[in-house]
């Protein structure tokens, strides 16, 4: 035998004896067992994994502080409770308590680190009384009752504008809203609901304008932009009525309500208006229902396309 | 054993690899998805059987490249010369071709004649098909070249459709061998001072080759009893090749000289060379396989009832890296080769069924080779599916019962630790290949060898593509009978 193919079996022999010599600690390890050199046996232990966000962070195990930080796993853990403490400079410390158990995994992997100094911006740069989110998510409004004026921004505080001044109601208007087609803006107190229309370039001659519908004889209680933008509808006390936003409107009543101040709302997607409603059923008791209204049967002859309004 | 119970037997050890591979794949996924923890234990005892063979065999390949950096340079002819009756051995040198042009053939005709060994011993013997027309020029070209700067040269047509042969290497080699055999006896020349050298028709040997060579044949002990297998190395075209084709060439003749330091298994490959009259005792290549140059060993080996090996030569023979004009015509080029490559477990039905023939042969060295041809043939098709893809299945497929348990937490880590060894592994690969690779031809820029040493991150990817997929191609196709042809790999040669 050539000495290249006796230093090749002595390598061979040897890489036999590191695979069945270490095969059993690899496997050990896998399913986290502790060897104990001094009584010369296999434990069976649990680990902890831990992922903070941000990382990072430094982990104490029953006050001890380890040497890594998260994500980190600490493997070999004997059964039991173990207090866990999470440390990270500039944020509130977690702090929590786990299980662990042979041969599993404890997992603290969805650790939210908040700051202990959060970093708050100031969206408006003018002054405000109150702002709402627009339906689409996209913009913010914001309202200066004082001056009646509007403004808008993204939702990052930027490209802050005037949109437009408003007639004041009293009392102070429960809720404001923006047509679907962004046009025109609403607001209402239970007598009032003023219409503003938004400027929208040169081609709105009408831009600024606002106008105030009365309903002296109803309590409103909520109102809603009807999907083609120029009707608005109303659920008022004792009947939801529908009408055009625009000065000496007639007035639809789609409903008279048996229920005093029912609630409702209308679906622009499903052109659907759903309501509560009280009604008397053959046992003799009155009920509360929740009905649907199908607006596109009966608003049909409203419904005109938007480029003729 | 009746004609009809022998094909069945040879059936069944057709599709004996093909179904293990396939069993071993299936049996992994649907451990991962019933018994997840099983699967996750195999897959670690893989692995770590995987590094420690990994660490084996790097450290073979090391060893095997001291002794090319050793051997390579030693002066083969005149240890030759000391060693009485060296002068009286010929070399047929033979080189069947198929569609290779002059473009290829000149450079491995000119390598033979600047070989540091007398010429004059050489019957270098051009193996043409007679179907592939324009093979009739080339051959006067090559005779009008040549003629005179070797004993002999001859140019051989091997006609088309000869009853029992496959269009092939083998049948062309065989063909031209006949032929050579004719010629010897007209000039009075002994087969047994005589040694036959089959080359690819791109193979251009190292100026040592023959001398070496013929060393070894003379101190052999049974010097008609060995082939003799010189390290294939693909630096004709390495240059100028992909990244991918380059590192996959360098990777295949790394493979070989690890092969090359266990003789117990060393088979021979491609490009080699034995003793003619063994050639003619055993009846020639095979003229209806593919896998010529390791059949021809199996050959051998059967009709010496086992007492037959191949002998290492640590000279090289450079052949081109086959690659094509763009990535993935390259990768299908390179798929092609290496599934040819893997049709070599068509030498396991063969082997096998011979065996059972053959009653001299122990009964221990039948099981350990027919266990080591089939054993590498299965890992070859089945390591890189085990490695790449089953190792994450368990997690994927486990359920939360899995990932909750120590071992579910603890694969990944064990898998990416094979990563790293695997990365380990291709450091001294990195180093190594430097070693075999030619000088840096004039024109070509310095920044290739920043490329040749960052083309090796690309490892895991190729594994992934060319690692076990060739092979578990080939078997399947023995497995379902549907039989190869034979098909040249394709050669670019941007340098002549």
């Amino acid at each position: 035998m050539s000495v290249d193919q006796k230093i090749r079996a002595f390598f061979y022999y040897v890489s036999v004896a590191v695979f069945l010599i270490g095969l059993p600690f690899i496997l050990a390890f896998s399913f986290s067992y502790k060897f104990d050199r001094r009584s010369f046996k296999f434990t069976k232990t649990g680990i902890i994994s831990i992922r903070t966000q941000p990382p990072g962070a430094l982990v104490a195990l029953d006050k001890q502080v380890l040497p890594d930080k998260t994500p980190m796993s600490v493997p070999e853990l004997l059964p039991g409770r173990y207090s866990v403490t999470l440390e990270l400079e500039g944020y509130y410390p977690y702090i929590s308590e786990v299980d662990v158990d042979a041969g599993r995994v404890a997992r603290l992997e969805k650790v939210i680190l908040f700051p202990l100094r959060p970093d708050i911006q100031q969206m408006n740069r003018e002054r405000i009384s109150f702002f709402w989110r627009d339906e689409t998510k996209s913009s913010l409004f914001y309202v200066n009752r004082d001056e009646n004026v509007v403004y808008r921004s993204d939702l990052e505080g930027n490209r802050f504008e005037q949109v437009c001044s408003f007639t004041p109601i009293r009392p102070q208007p429960k809720k404001w809203e923006v047509s679907p087609d962004r046009t025109r803006l609403f607001y209402f107190n239970s007598r009032q609901v003023g219409i503003v229309t938004l400027p929208q370039g040169r081609k709105n001659r009408d831009a600024g304008s606002v106008v105030i519908l009365n309903f002296p004889s109803d309590v409103i209680n909520d109102v809603f932009w009807y999907a083609d933008s120029y009707h608005i509808i109303l659920i008022c006390s004792r009947r939801i009525l529908i009408c055009e936003a625009r000065e000496d409107a007639s007035l639809v009543t789609l409903v008279n309500l048996a229920k005093r101040n029912a609630s409702g709302f209308y679906d622009a997607h499903s052109d659907s208006l759903y309501f509560m409603d009280a009604q008397e059923a053959p046992d003799g008791n009155v009920y509360d229902n929740l009905y649907r209204l199908e607006m596109r049967n009966r608003m049909y002859p409203f419904s005109l396309p938007v480029l003729l309004l | 054993m009746g004609k009809n119970h022998n094909r069945r037997v040879i059936r069944f050890l057709e599709i004996l690899p093909g179904a293990l591979s396939w069993c071993i794949i299936a049996f992994f996924v649907a451990l991962a998805i019933f018994k997840p923890v099983y699967c996750a234990v195999l897959i670690i005892v893989f692995d770590f059987y995987w590094i420690i063979r990994t660490i084996y065999l790097t450290t073979l390949l090391v060893m095997a490249n001291r002794q090319l950096a050793k051997q390579r340079s030693r002066n083969w002819l005149g240890s030759c010369q000391k060693i009485e009756g060296w002068n009286g051995i010929y070399h047929v040198i033979i080189f069947p071709v198929y569609k290779e042009g002059l473009d290829i053939l000149r450079p491995s005709l000119e390598a033979l004649k600047g070989t540091h060994y007398p010429l004059e011993k050489m019957i270098v013997v051009m193996a043409f098909e007679e179907r592939y027309k324009p093979a009739a020029e080339y051959a006067q070209s090559i005779d009008k070249e040549f003629r005179g700067e070797f004993f002999d040269l001859l140019t051989v047509f091997h006609p088309d459709h000869i009853p029992g042969e496959k269009r092939l290497k083998g049948a062309n080699a065989t063909w031209a061998a006949k032929r050579s055999k004719e010629y010897l006896r007209s000039k009075g020349i002994a087969l047994d001072r005589v040694i036959i050298s089959c080359f690819d028709a791109d193979t251009c040997v190292d100026k040592e080759y023959f001398g070496c060579l013929v060393y070894h044949f003379l101190t052999a002990p049974k010097p008609h009893q060995a082939s003799y297998q010189p390290v294939p190395v693909y630096n004709n075209n390495i240059w100028y090749a992909p990244a991918f084709a380059r590192l996959i060439e360098t990777s295949a003749s790394f493979c070989q000289m690890i092969e090359s330091m266990r003789l117990e298994k060393f088979v021979t490959f491609s490009s080699h060379s034995m003793s003619f009259k063994t050639l003619v005792d055993i009846g020639y290549w095979p003229v209806d396989m593919i896998s010529d140059d390791s059949v021809v060993y199996w050959k051998a080996f059967l009709h010496f009832n086992g007492d037959y090996r191949v002998v290492p030569l640590y000279t090289t023979v450079s052949m081109d890296a086959a690659y094509s004009s763009n990535f993935f015509k390259t990768l299908w080029v390179q798929y092609k080769q290496k599934r040819r490559w893997a049709w070599g477990v068509e030498n396991f039905p063969f082997l096998v069924s011979r065996f059972f023939e053959n009653p001299r042969i122990p009964l221990v060295i039948k099981a350990r080779r027919s266990f080591q041809l089939l054993e590498s043939h299965v890992t070859w098709a089945v390591w890189a599916f085990i490695i790449g893809i089953m190792g994450p299945l368990p997690m994927l497929l486990g359920g939360r019962f899995f990932a909750q348990s120590a071992i579910g937490h603890n694969l990944p880590r064990i898998t990416g630790l094979l990563f790293n060894f695997t990365v380990f592994a291709s450091l001294v690969w990195i180093i190594l290949s430097w070693t075999i690779l030619p000088p840096r031809p004039k024109g070509v820029s310095w920044f290739r060898n920043v490329i040749m040493v960052a083309e090796w991150l690309i490892v895991p990817v190729v594994i992934l593509v060319l690692g076990s997929t060739p092979a578990l191609d080939a078997q399947t196709r023995l497995m379902l009978g549907r039989y190869m042809e034979f098909s040249a790999t394709e050669k670019t040669r941007k340098v002549v």
